[in-house]
């Protein structure tokens, strides 16, 4: 790496004051690995979205509905955390899906289990080009939503 | 990226240990619980030699299983064997986990995969779900 040095800082400067500038416009740049990673943000957040009416509307199928949600809430904050780059990206914070929830409990159950089972079906989408540590984070997170998956499946076994 | 023969030495140790563990566990479990659990040994066999078939095709001898295990804590009752099921299936989640690292697409589904069969187990045997199966506890 170059050292400032009283010769070469001048030169930068008249360097920089010439095309400054422009450089400063050009919008950043989001890699394909980062957009992947913000779509999962967003997936998540829709999610959790599901699980927030589920439970509003359904008050009865909160203490079975609750745990799972305070884990996509643990995943969405892994995620959102791992959104490094560009600096100052915004990471998004907008639902941009809100279906109608089921008109009944074993409705919302179903329509939660298959949410689920489109989840871990993205996530595993999203491995091929990961990094590792960012594989690593999806599939872990797939892991805990297929058992999810299992979870609402017995419940909707059961009624 | 990890070296994938590491990774799947690694995840072949771990299926080699919970073979001997469900030995262990299905002899103090009766009735469904114990045919729950030779499901479950029969799972680990299957991917154990999977395992071993995909590190002879790498030119790799498959690491061996040891003639026995270090228990995690004494197994005297239906209790105690679940438990250590529901441990043995956090230790395949844990190294099915170092196997997603590898750059290789197909094994990284392939361990993908392993990891939520055994959450799964580590569910049924537990009763409980996990946000980060596999992770270190502090993430």
């Amino acid at each position: 790496m170059l050292a400032a040095s009283p010769t070469t800082l001048p030169l930068f400067l008249a360097l920089s004051a010439c095309k400054g500038p422009a450089v400063l416009s050009a919008p950043p740049t989001v890699s394909p690995q980062t957009q992947t990673l913000l779509h999962a943000v967003t997936a998540e957040q829709n999610l959790i979205w599901i699980y927030n009416t589920a439970i509003a509307t359904y008050s009865g199928l909160a203490p079975a509905l609750a745990p799972l949600r305070a884990e996509h809430e643990a995943h969405l904050a892994q995620l959102r955390a791992r959104v490094i780059e560009p600096p100052g990206k915004h990471v998004p914070e907008a639902v941009t899906a809100r279906p109608a929830l089921g008109a009944s409990k074993a409705a919302a159950l179903t329509q939660l289990h298959a949410a689920e089972q489109a989840a871990v079906a993205t996530l595993m989408g999203r491995l091929n080009g990961a990094s590792p540590s960012l594989a690593q984070l999806y599939a872990s997170i797939a892991a805990s939503e297929a058992t999810h998956v299992s979870v609402l499946g017995a419940r909707i076994g059961a009624r | 990226m990890s070296a994938p023969v590491g990774a799947l030495q690694a995840a072949l140790t771990a299926e080699h240990a919970a073979v001997y563990g469900y030995g262990v566990a299905g002899a103090m479990l009766a009735g469904g619980e114990q045919a729950e659990a030779r499901a479950d040994w029969t799972a680990h066999m299957v991917a154990r030699d999977a395992l071993e078939s995909m590190l002879t095709k790498l030119g790799a001898t498959p690491v061996a299983a040891s003639p026995a295990y270090a228990l995690p804590f004494a197994i005297t009752d239906s209790k105690s064997a679940a438990r250590l099921a529901a441990t043995l299936e956090e230790g395949v989640t844990r190294a099915y986990l170092g196997l997603v690292a590898v750059s290789n697409p197909t094994l990284r589904a392939f361990a993908a995969k392993a990891m939520q069969a055994s959450a799964n187990r580590v569910l049924a045997w537990s009763g409980s779900t996990q946000a980060f199966p596999g992770m270190p506890s502090a993430s």
